[in-house]
């Protein structure tokens, strides 16, 4: 209509609403933070279990899956070339320190990474420099777990994802991920010992049942909590604009499928089976923060509950 | 970031305007609407970059609607005609393609001066000349052309014909104005019938926002009667919804409680400001003294009848049955008291669906707070308060009725004697003592034929009062014969060459002269003018844009916006758009702030140099001084060829003296001086009466009807009554089944008129209002009918029009009523922004006899409809 | 010294001239709005009336928005207590957009014009000044205020129904028209702090 983009259309279709979802995070170039959010998560769990399971190829994914998310990052900001001013802020904003962390666990597993990789290196396994390498990743890795959730929760303008279950959840699913990723590289690269994948599925089975629970009581905790923003999100979420991603993307594919994977149902449990799974578990993470970050509604501005006291 | 203004300055252009470095706040006058109200532009570096209120100016003070500040994006829009065009199709119609090719104005000039030198020696009203409301400034350039050149076919398009032709007339002969509003600043008890003054645009709209919303905040109650609950009826401390055109009914049932069940009216002023003790004959019409002819009331004190200007108010008969001369006869009062018997509470609701209760109650309401007989002090002038109004705009008097629904309203402000008193209902300026320093401007009513007040300033072709004599018409408009008229819609009519042909009328109209009217959209269904404009020989238009209706001229000519042009009477009349109360007299003129674009020249300089080429300078100037009324020294002389400004200059200097010429008022934009109670509370100052009995719309109507009848042409003589009734317009008739509706428009606070859609931050707005573009329906209705928020429908018409547009269900509005907004539903390319929003309403008006009100031609506005599913391809 | 602003419900009438003087003003581009005019219908048949509620950026006393903005381009300004954006440091992640209870804020992304044609005269001298890629929102017209000058939308409000004034005065209009005809704030449950009163209706 004489040559307005097609979100500028949108925008003024969704300020009519008696409910304005949020677009700017999720759609069009919104998704890159999607994508980037979950590859952090991925990465910062990779590491974690690379470490715990000494599993070199474990924290080589996470490093690449961090500089990926990185990129994407960059790919979602609108101005991009700044971005290094967002160390600035680290006092109060989440974000703020995600970068802390991002920007320490890559600085830091560049540092710890290549000895362990390449033979001749400035630098031994053993330097000063690697083990400060792993102490800096070490706290990025801790950050990017912890922070993510609570930059959904300081969105005040969005009452879907104020629940303080949403940190957790994101916790576990930085878990999960990892795990997956994890998974999914022992299946391709084969496993460093039977024993070790047995533990990881172990692992994954747990932290899924974990996301469940979170899940569903976050979704409880929505309905059941008075908000109507909230409700609206729900809404959106199982019958509403969402509700294909979530059903197709994060259930089905992200929890249905690999659980009668894993279960050996289907097919006897081996590592191409366990590829898969690993990789519909996250497609299913990915999925799941899609859903939930589009199903976010704003808290509608309205005189009602001011004047009834 | 420095930016450098692209200045396009091309030949012919003055840019004594612009300075290339600038930061300069401009006073002068806004044109998004008639209201006209006072801005100060601000121009930095040569772009206009914020247009604000001017807070020195009574109009406006200081303050704008959304339409005002938006005016630079209309102003700088893309989509302007900056070349005149030529067409080079010959067919017109509404699916032609002009085919335009530019030309110089030369062209065009020689080209039109040949036409109207033609036309001006064959036959000169073969000229119809039309404007649009919107631009008040262009009213006496454009009437003294047509008089000048010796034709009466002037027509002022759709925003005579839907809102003129009954408020002002009635406003006219009941309160010297063009218009009448509650005077906030006193009220107490307000209702508004049809009407959202002070809620939208118009006569001093941004002025009367500020007014209203003070006497919101201090407690005046407002009684909104409308079928819709938006803009006034939004604010309203009691919506009172109603079916669509059925005023009269409510109006005429409170005035029957009032006077009949409570026995509220205020005798003393009827006596003395009416002609409610004039005696009344069994032939309905006055009892005359035999010598004078004027009429007689009862002198209770001498026992006997005697002429009304020699009895003391306090002595005439407001009651009683009285012989005279053997004719048994009564005041007019007691008439109107036993005619108002029958609009009982019961009535009223059958006729408008508004609880019998609910009547009773607002006309008890009404009339005990008008507080009859009590008096107030304002700046020490004692002066009688009558705490109510009642008005009535627009919504009241579009229909068949239009007449009597608009001055049964007025009714309830003359019974309590509330008119033109502090708290009462105003007209809008209806007296001024005129300069302090000149004396000029002064006009104040006077008493006309058998009393009745004669207004002392008006816009139009005739005065309200004294109704002229219907004779076989000269004009195209029959106005010569509906002599209750202003605005004509025979123009247009679908039936007019008959009426043309059954009334003998000596010529057609070939040529027509339009200033930025959009007739195809303002008036009535588009076929219907577009045959009309197609059947002229040659057509100009001048034009901001290609609208709709530019598409049936010959020639388009580039306007200069408002933010372009040099007016020196930008608001001026008073009566028009000053606010009324107190306050100050105010006379803001318009200057221009930025020099035209392309090829673009103001209008009033175009009809001049038109007037030179086909020759009738001197009669133009000598039209000139009458509408300016200008004196010596400053009456323009022969043929000079004076130019628009140099006019202004004149016209200014004529009126506030020779050191407050066009200079003067560039630098200080506007004059001032404050108003004094005895101008604006002057009802008990000035010894006029106004009519409570219309006595002469009988022998208007017998008269009229004399020259029809005998040509097949039947007058209902029921709309020729001297009291008033309800008459049920078409719709009210309709029984087709499945026809439950009914459709009615109504004034938008963001879009007015029709080129106010082409502004994108209008536009935007109206795309965020809820209501702009849809068609708002009652929500149970709708959910009975299965029909959903948003469903796109079809709303069809008893006769087949239709429009299509997406609904809005609402909980505010009448079960059968459809509500559009505004003029919207272009289609012209030349207005990309404006073209496909909202919704077309007046596609769904026939305009013929049958829906054209009988008494003063205004236009039926509301239509019996049905709506429908539409195919919904989004 | 505490900028605030008062909205008498009673007095406004939804012409959307403060939306338009605001945008008029600061030349905001399109989808880019500092302030805006919501409208809610309330009742039923035929008790009804029309709400129009118009909103802006409450510069709050606590910001989320402030807290959450990982530059500090969002920031909270000391000796007035106006909320503003700094352009030069915002990169336009959007987290304040989410982290505003009253989604005052808007993403500048459009090309600065409104005409498919390109940008009119106006545009270039005022929309094309802003920062693409980053968030904007209303900041109490702070140039104009600190001129002496009411922000655009209360000087332009024909039925004189925005005031501002110092909330810390407690004779200030704004201070007197909060006590003396009940003023209350949006979602005050949220608690940050407006200062933005509404009178009621």
């Amino acid at each position: 209509m004489n040559g307005m983009s097609a979100k500028y259309e949108r925008l003024i279709d969704d300020l009519r609403q008696d409910f304005r979802p949020q677009r700017e995070w999720g759609e069009g170039r919104g998704v890159f933070l999607v994508v980037g959010h979950f590859l952090v998560g991925v990465a910062a769990g990779a590491w974690l279990f690379g470490l715990l399971f000494a599993y070199l190829p474990g924290l080589l994914a996470g490093f690449v899956l961090a500089g990926l998310g990185g990129v994407a990052h960059l790919a979602f900001l609108g101005r991009p070339e700044r971005f290094w001013k967002m160390a600035r802020h680290m006092r109060t904003a989440w974000i703020s320190r995600g970068f802390a962390g991002l920007t320490l666990f890559l600085v830091g597993a560049a540092l710890y990474l290549p000895p362990l990789v390449l033979a001749a290196w400035p630098w031994s396994a053993d330097s000063t420099l690697a083990w400060i390498g792993w102490a800096m990743a070490g706290a990025g890795m801790v950050i990017l777990i912890v922070y993510m959730g609570f930059v959904y929760t300081a969105s005040k303008g969005i009452p879907f994802w104020g629940s303080p279950l949403h940190p957790v959840l994101y916790m576990t699913y930085a878990l999960r991920g990892g795990a997956a990723a994890l998974l999914v590289e022992m299946a391709v690269l084969g496993p460093p010992g039977n024993d070790v994948l047995a533990a990881l599925v172990k692992i994954w089975i747990g932290v899924t049942a974990v996301v469940i629970v979170l899940f569903a009581l976050e979704l409880q905790g929505a309905l059941a909590g008075g908000n109507v923003a909230a409700r609206r999100s729900v809404r959106e979420l199982l019958a509403g604009r969402l509700a294909l991603v979530f059903y197709g993307g994060t259930l089905l594919i992200g929890i249905l499928v690999p659980a009668a994977l894993v279960s050996g149902q289907l097919a006897p449990l081996g590592l191409g089976v366990l590829a898969l799974v690993g990789l519909c578990s996250a497609l299913g993470d990915f999925f799941m923060k899609y859903a939930t970050i589009r199903a976010g509604v704003y808290l509608p501005l309205t005189l009602r509950r001011v004047r009834s006291g | 970031m420095n930016v450098m203004t692209p200045l396009r300055v091309d030949a012919g252009t003055r840019d004594e305007v612009l300075a290339p470095k600038d930061d300069v706040w401009v006073p002068s006058s806004c044109a998004l609407c008639y209201g006209t109200c006072s801005i100060l532009a601000h121009r930095v570096d040569g772009v206009v970059v914020k247009i604000e209120g001017n807070p020195d100016s009574v109009v406006g003070k200081g303050r704008l609607c959304g339409k005002g500040i938006s005016g630079l994006m209309s102003h700088y829009d893309p989509n302007r005609l900056t070349r005149p065009l030529r067409r080079t199709n010959p067919n017109k119609g509404l699916n032609e393609d002009p085919r335009w090719k530019e030309i110089t104005w030369d062209e065009a000039l020689d080209e039109i001066s040949a036409v109207l030198r033609k036309v001006r020696a064959e036959d000169s009203r073969k000229l119809v000349v039309q404007r649009t409301t919107t631009v008040t400034a262009s009213r006496i350039p454009l009437q003294v052309f047509a008089a000048a050149f010796g034709t009466p076919n002037f027509s002022v398009s759709g925003g005579g014909q839907h809102c003129g032709n009954g408020a002002h007339l009635i406003s006219g002969i009941m309160h010297a104005s063009w218009s009448i509003v509650p005077d906030f600043e006193y009220c107490n008890y307000s209702i508004f019938f049809g009407a959202s003054k002070g809620h939208s645009a118009g006569h001093a709209s941004c002025s009367n926002m500020g007014k209203a919303a003070d006497a919101r905040v201090r407690g005046m109650k407002m009684v909104v009667v409308d079928p819709f609950c938006n803009f006034a009826a939004a604010k309203a401390t009691e919506w009172v919804p109603l079916r669509v055109g059925t005023d009269a009914a409510l109006a005429l049932g409170m005035a029957n409680v009032m006077v009949n069940d409570l026995g509220i009216y205020d005798g003393p002023y009827l006596q003395a400001k009416t002609n409610a003790p004039y005696l009344i004959g069994p032939d309905k019409l006055y009892v005359r003294d035999p010598d004078s002819k004027q009429p007689l009331v009862w002198d209770t004190r001498a026992g006997r009848a005697r002429r009304f200007d020699e009895v003391a108010a306090a002595d005439a008969a407001l009651e009683g049955d009285f012989r005279v001369d053997g004719i048994a006869c009564r005041p007019a009062f007691a008439c109107l008291r036993e005619h108002l018997r029958q609009f009982t509470p019961e009535w009223a609701e059958k006729v408008s669906g508004i609880p019998a209760a609910t009547v009773h109650r607002l006309g008890k309401e009404f009339g005990t707070e008008a507080r009859i007989g009590s008096t107030i002090v304002v700046e020490g002038v004692t002066l009688p308060y009558r705490p109510v109004a009642a008005i009535a705009f627009r919504g009241a008097q579009g229909h068949m009725n239009s007449l009597y629904n608009f001055y049964a309203v007025d009714l309830l402000n003359h019974l309590v004697g509330a008119a033109d008193v502090v708290g009462g209902c105003l007209g809008f300026n209806p007296v001024c003592h005129g300069h302090p320093e000149t004396g000029k401007l002064r006009y104040i009513p006077t008493a006309g034929p058998d009393g009745l007040m004669v207004t002392g300033m008006w816009m139009g072709y005739h005065y309200p009062y004294p109704i002229g004599e219907p004779r076989l018409p000269q004009n195209l408009g029959l106005q010569d014969l509906f002599v209750l008229g202003m605005t004509s819609p025979f123009l247009d009519s679908t039936d007019r060459e008959e009426w043309w042909a059954q009334l003998d009328v000596p010529y057609r109209p070939e040529v027509m002269i339009n200033f930025g009217a959009n007739l195809v959209m303002s008036i009535a269904n588009k076929d219907a003018v577009a045959a009309s404009l197609a059947k002229y020989k040659f057509m100009v238009s001048f034009d901001l844009f290609l609208t709709e209706t530019s598409n049936f001229a010959d020639i388009v000519l580039p306007d200069c916006s408002y933010l372009q042009s040099v007016d020196s009477r930008a608001n001026f009349p008073f009566i028009f758009s000053l606010p009324a109360g107190m306050g100050e007299w105010c006379w803001p003129m318009r200057q221009p702030v930025l020099p035209p674009d392309g090829e673009q020249r103001n209008f009033t300089q175009v009809l001049l140099d038109i007037v030179d080429r086909v020759g009738f300078r001197a009669d133009y100037n000598v039209a000139y001084n009458a509408s300016l009324n200008l004196q010596a020294p400053y009456r323009l002389v022969g043929d000079t060829p004076y130019t628009h400004e140099q006019i202004c200059d004149i016209d200014l200097k004529n009126v506030f003296g020779p050191e407050r010429g066009l200079d003067w008022f560039k630098t200080h934009g506007l004059i001032k001086w404050k108003k004094k109670p005895e101008e604006v509370y002057w009802r008990p100052f000035v010894d006029v009466r106004v009519p409570i009995y219309w006595e002469f719309l009988k022998p208007v109507g017998e008269k009229i009807a004399a020259i029809t009848e005998p040509r097949g042409i039947k007058i209902p003589m029921e709309y020729y009554e001297p009291l008033p009734n309800f008459l049920p317009c078409r719709s009210h008739c309709c029984d087709k089944p499945g026809f439950d509706f009914y459709a009615f428009y109504y004034r938008d606070v963001v879009h007015t008129n029709s080129y106010t859609m082409e502004n994108p931050w209008l536009d935007e707005a109206a795309r965020l209002d809820p209501f702009s573009y849809t068609i708002a329906i009652n929500a149970a209705e709708a959910e009975k009918r299965g029909l959903a928020d948003g469903a796109l429908v079809w709303v069809e018409s008893e006769t087949g029009r239709r429009v299509k547009g997406r609904l809005k269900l609402t909980e505010g509005i009448h079960p059968e009523g459809v509500g559009i907004a505004a003029m919207c539903g272009h289609w012209s390319d030349g207005m990309p922004v404006a073209k496909g929003k909202g919704v077309f309403f007046n596609d769904l008006l026939d305009i013929d006899w049958e829906h054209i009100a009988p008494t003063n031609n205004n236009l039926d506005l509301c239509v019996k409809v049905r709506v429908l599913p539409a195919e919904d391809v989004s | 010294m505490k900028w605030g602003m008062v909205i008498d419900l009673k007095r406004c009438i939804g012409c959307y001239g403060c939306q338009l003087a605001c945008k008029a003003e600061h030349g905001t581009p399109p989808g880019v709005f500092f302030a805006r005019v919501l409208k809610h219908e309330e009742g039923k048949y035929p008790t009804v009336r029309q709400l129009a509620l118009p909103v802006l950026c409450n510069h709050c006393e606590d910001p989320p928005c402030v807290e959450a903005c990982p530059t500090g381009a969002s920031f909270k300004w000391e000796d007035d207590g106006i909320v503003d954006i700094d352009h030069d440091l915002c990169v336009g992640c959007r987290s304040c957009m989410m982290a505003c209870p009253y989604t005052n804020r808007y993403f500048n992304d459009q090309p600065p014009q409104y005409y498919s044609q390109g940008m009119t005269a106006y545009e270039q001298a005022r929309s094309a000044r802003h920062e693409p890629n980053v968030v904007m929102k209303c900041n109490f017209c702070r140039d104009r205020v600190r001129s002496g000058k009411p922000p655009a939308c209360v000087a332009n409000c024909p039925t004189i129904a925005r005031v501002f004034g110092d909330l810390d005065d407690p004779v200030s209009d704004v201070s007197r028209l909060i006590k003396e005809r009940g003023g209350f704030t949006l979602h005050p449950e949220v608690g940050t702090g407006p200062s933005v009163y509404y009178l009621p209706p």
